[in-house]
């Protein structure tokens, strides 16, 4: 599903990924790990292309991202769902809203809305959360929020940056055992962390980078 | 309601000064633009009706025999110059005198036909033969003097007549035409202010929705709908407040501009004109609104690349 061949990106003269290649299957759950700065979240980036390599190509279902022009963009991430570590919700809209502003980007019919926000905010637990504003809301429940709403459009592929860099361990635990149900069910996800204890408790494919460089795949 | 719509009366409640102002200064552009456009339909009315219309009256000498009167009369309507050839005897003279004095019936009361003289009445088919027409009829041997109805001001030829009404009617036309250029150039602006900050504040917002997949219509939907909901209340309140004050002034102007029809005096005429300048104000109103979004908007986006 995933390819990355041969990428390289530099920022100034900071080397992010120094050719980088690795794959990553239909269906499988793989950690992005490596020390802050190492060039996860810079991955994450090209996938979702809000970031292009200096050379090297990125393959998405056998499409080279890279090479999409602009207007394909938003149509190429409509197929991704995404959880950020700092949830990236929306401050002045519902948790129901927040899930089904999703739905309404990706140009699902209106119809569909209320079924399959509902069924989402059930998956996570937010049910009785569904009129509440993001300031209500704790930490662990905002990331649930950012989990709903990344699941409602059914996406091929799932990329969580640190969905648990802010949470407390039972929290994480929480969130994780959400994304494990979520693998189960097919889905794709590739996840960036550097939380040991989840690692080593999750027992899925690592990727660790570190200064640009991929150390094991 | 689309979720669009929703997100544009969102921002417009939580920001409702900007709003406010936004939509007081449209306000005050689709006012004046309404004054100024009955304004100038008045003027253009006016000239027309001095233009089509200009009565010039040829008073005829007090011995003057019927034979006389009938052999111009018909000369004059064969004559292809001239049209609407009316014959006003002394009596009928005293008449049109005592209407034009009946807030004052004692000025009627001490005049007797006798020193009103006959006069034959007509129109020219255009103004600009009138000069001409008025030379020839000065010469006739029955003719005792030749006036001209349409005089204003106190101009004295008919030259001045009609320059001092093009005048009027091009000073209200260019004038009202820059000062809602002015007023109009002003919206666009504060709409694109509002429109920035908004972008501005938005720009977290924005960014979610890019990186969860929005195309760039999807980001300036709600921007475009809120500067056309500006817009439309802007024209709605001005044209209103306009069409009122019409409607209140009109009784006043029609009496005192009597047979000039500087507005309509049918009132499904009137409501008529004033749904044409709604019409074409929603729009101009449409454009600013969209091209002012679309502005703000683009660059604001060139910003946040």
């Amino acid at each position: 599903m995933i390819s990355f061949k041969n990428v390289t990106k530099n920022f100034g003269s900071i080397n992010a990924l120094n050719d980088v290649s690795f794959g990553v299957e239909d269906g499988e759950f793989v950690f992005l790990t490596g020390p802050s700065g190492a060039g996860k979240t810079t991955i994450l980036k090209m996938i979702l292309r809000e970031m292009l390599p200096d050379s090297g190509q990125v393959l998405f279902d056998n499409t080279d991202v890279t090479k999409l022009a602009d207007k394909e963009v938003p149509l190429l991430r409509q197929q991704m769902g995404i959880v950020f570590q700092d949830f990236k919700v929306l401050s002045e809209r519902t948790v129901f809203e927040n899930v089904e502003v999703a739905l309404a980007v990706s140009d699902v019919s209106q119809e569909e809305w209320s079924k399959r926000v509902s069924h989402v905010l059930k998956l996570v637990g937010l049910s009785s959360r569904s009129n509440l504003f993001p300031s209500q809301l704790s930490g662990g429940e905002l990331q649930r929020v950012s989990l709903a709403r990344a699941l409602v459009i059914n996406p091929k592929l799932i990329l969580a940056d640190e969905p648990t860099g802010n949470l407390d361990w039972k929290t994480a635990e929480g969130i994780m055992e959400l994304l494990e149900k979520i693998n189960k069910e097919g889905k794709t996800i590739i996840m960036a962390t550097h939380h040991e204890g989840i690692i080593k408790h999750a027992k899925h494919r690592i990727i660790n980078i570190d200064d640009g460089i991929i150390t094991n795949k | 309601m689309s979720i669009h719509s929703k997100t544009a009366i969102d921002a417009i409640k939580r920001s409702p000064f900007q709003a406010i102002s936004a939509i007081f200064v449209l306000s005050l552009t689709f006012f004046v633009a309404t004054t100024v456009a009955i304004l100038v339909y008045a003027s253009n009315k006016s000239l027309s009706y001095f233009e089509t219309r200009p009565q010039i009256i040829s008073f005829l000498k007090n011995d003057t025999t019927v034979e006389a009167i009938s052999a111009l009369q018909n000369k004059l309507s064969q004559d292809i110059r001239i049209k609407d050839v009316k014959y006003v005897a002394k009596e009928e003279a005293l008449e049109i005198y005592k209407k034009a004095t009946e807030d004052n019936p004692l000025l009627a009361e001490l005049v007797s036909p006798s020193i009103f003289p006959a006069s034959l009445e007509f129109s020219v088919t255009d103004l600009k033969l009138a000069e001409e027409v008025i030379n020839e009829i000065k010469n006739e041997a029955i003719v005792e003097q030749v006036g001209f109805t349409a005089n204003i001001g106190g101009e004295k030829s008919l030259g001045d007549v009609v320059g001092r009404l093009k005048t009027i009617s091009r000073y209200v036309r260019f004038g009202g035409i820059v000062f809602v250029g002015v007023l109009a150039v002003t919206s666009f602006l504060v709409l694109l202010t509002i429109i920035s900050m908004r972008m501005t504040s938005r720009k977290g917002e924005i960014e979610i929705l890019s990186l969860i997949g929005a195309t760039p219509a999807f980001v300036r939907s709600p921007i475009i709908i809120e500067g056309v909901i500006y817009a439309l209340i802007g024209v709605m309140i001005g044209w209103t407040l306009s069409f009122i004050s019409w409607l209140y002034v009109s009784p006043s102007l029609l009496s005192y501009f009597g047979q000039i029809p500087v507005i309509p005096k049918e009132p499904l005429q009137f409501f008529i004109l004033f749904a044409i300048i709604l019409g074409v104000e929603i729009v101009v109103g449409f454009t600013i609104a969209l091209t002012g979004s679309l502005i703000a908007v683009a660059r604001s986006l060139k910003k946040a690349r």
